[in-house]
């Protein structure tokens, strides 16, 4: 026991996963306990925020606006995925380079200032979200992926040419199928800002509900225990999605697991 | 005693090659040629070293000789009819034996032999690569990733990736950096294995260990600066055959070739 005990507090040193997921659950536990102790006021205690979840889950209403959102993330990260694998894969060709450049630069762009544009561009409520989802993501999203390619080793170019392989063939082995479970990572590290959005936009066009709505209108009531429920919803959504993701990449790409230090 | 061989028809000639990034002369007027050896009754190739400390200038060197960067001034031209070489012509062993890490050996193997020119069937390659695999010890890790070998495993993939790509030149970048001694005797073995594959396999080591480059070559060539003179090139040329040290696996035992050894430290 307090030879595990020194083990976790050593730097570098890997835990066996039973002793990964006691830790998690202790200290889960300890941060639960800690909120319930000092909770009771205006902050819902976890088990009122229980309580809440409880209720919001026997609502027709929640399901509903539970499967908008993640339709709408789902639609909007796949539409994202496409565009900026075309931008960043396209960036390896001169002349696209500069738009892809440009694209990266766009993460400084504030979305808030270009709601009117984007509503006067589209022709409703879904098309609005859709597109400021897209244009929220898709820089981020081309920013990892050019970094995934920038860090490929020179060696690997030239391997390719000692082997014959002509520019796009190269292209093909080297950044396409060769990086291509990076893509399903960058993917699941860009679907947290994508879930995270998504409450934003949904706020813009309420008509179509979804959880942001059910956010906003909990928010204006001063309904806490609500608010804290559906933030809980969010988080385990989430957390379950870069799960899903993570075997996704090691069911599809088996080297992938081979590399993760045990 | 030395072993009856010819040296035939010129292969390869580095020709007044240099190379300057901006103000700093990397390699200057480096010139060597690589002939043919043939010995009677005998299916060999040749085993050439570059050698030189590190920091020289080596790897540039083996970067213009693979025709992946073109020199300042200067031509290396390969084959019988002289042509400056091209990327693809010669292959490459980096020293950290780069592979596709996204593919099966089977599949990294496979690649090479896709990219050879050959018209062969699924069937036949599948052979072909069997039976490199079994040679080179190379069977049981036919299905698993690069990531799962170790070094001197990796080494022979690479090796064989290029073999079957058909090319008759293969540079190898430090091929015996970090290995122990067990190791580079077991590399050395299947280096000149690889050689005697075919009459017209040439190897081209580019090392810094003195002592195991000359004992797997026939040829050594000494890269150094000179004093005075900005940039590195070739300052001897040491031919092994006719000193007796060629060809002979138990070599480095040899009080003479030890003393080789320690001269060409001081040169470099």
């Amino acid at each position: 026991m307090i030879k595990t005990i020194k083990k976790s507090i050593e730097p570098l040193h890997v835990l066996s996963t039973r002793t990964i997921y006691t830790l998690v659950a202790a200290q889960a536990i300890i941060a639960l306990l800690a909120w319930q102790m000092s909770g009771g006021g205006l902050i819902p205690t976890p088990l009122k925020v229980l309580d809440s979840t409880i209720a919001i889950l026997s609502t027709a209403n929640f399901y509903d606006n539970f499967f908008s959102s993640i339709s709408l993330s789902i639609k909007g990260m796949g539409i994202s995925l496409v565009i900026a694998i075309a931008v960043s894969y396209l960036s390896l060709v001169p002349v696209f380079n500069p738009i892809a450049k440009f694209i990266i630069k766009c993460r400084y762009l504030t979305l808030t200032g270009l709601i009117f544009l984007f509503t006067l561009l589209t022709e409703n409520g879904g098309q609005l979200k859709i597109s400021l989802l897209i244009f929220g993501i898709v820089p981020f999203f081309v920013t990892s992926l050019m970094s995934i390619i920038d860090s490929i080793n020179v060696q690997e170019y030239e391997l390719c040419k000692t082997l014959r392989m002509n520019n796009w063939q190269t292209l093909w082995e080297v950044v396409i199928v060769g990086r291509l479970d990076q893509v399903i990572e960058v993917m699941r590290q860009n679907f947290a800002i994508s879930w995270m959005m998504i409450t934003m936009v949904e706020g813009l066009s309420m008509s179509e509900g979804g959880l942001g709505t059910m956010l906003i209108k909990s928010n204006k009531y001063i309904d806490l225990g609500t608010v804290f429920a559906i933030l809980v919803i969010i988080f385990i959504t989430g957390i379950f999605f870069d799960f899903i993701l993570g075997q996704l990449r090691f069911w599809l790409f088996p080297y992938t697991k081979l590399q993760i230090r045990k | 005693m030395i072993p009856e061989y010819k040296k035939e028809q010129l292969i390869l000639k580095a020709n007044n090659v240099s190379l300057r990034y901006g103000d700093k002369q990397v390699l200057r007027d480096v010139n060597f040629e690589i002939h043919n050896i043939v010995r009677p009754n005998m299916q060999q190739g040749q085993v050439v070293s570059l050698i030189g400390r590190s920091g020289v200038g080596k790897t540039q060197l083996f970067k213009i000789l693979a025709g992946l960067i073109q020199p300042t001034t200067g031509a290396v031209t390969i084959d019988e009819d002289q042509h400056i070489v091209k990327p693809g012509e010669i292959g490459i062993i980096p020293q950290n034996y780069i592979l596709f890490n996204h593919r099966t050996i089977y599949q990294n193997l496979k690649i090479g032999l896709d990219f050879s020119g050959r018209k062969v069937t699924e069937k036949e390659e599948e052979q072909l690569i069997n039976e490199y695999a079994a040679k080179f010890d190379l069977t049981e890790h036919l299905k698993k990733y690069p990531v799962q070998l170790s070094g001197g495993q990796r080494q022979r993939v690479s090796i064989i990736q290029q073999v079957l790509t058909g090319n008759k030149f293969i540079l190898l970048d430090e091929p015996f950096s970090g290995l122990d001694v067990l190791m580079i005797d077991k590399v050395i073995d299947l280096l000149l294995e690889v050689s005697c594959l075919n009459e017209m396999n040439t190897l081209i080591i580019v090392s810094h260990d003195i002592e195991n480059a000359l004992a797997i070559s026939d040829t050594a060539f000494i890269i150094a600066n000179q004093p005075g003179k900005e940039g590195a090139t070739m300052t001897e040329t040491i031919d092994l055959i006719t000193l007796g040290f060629a060809w002979n696996k138990e070599i480095r035992q040899n009080s003479q070739f030890q003393d080789l050894v320690a001269k060409i430290k001081y040169k470099i």
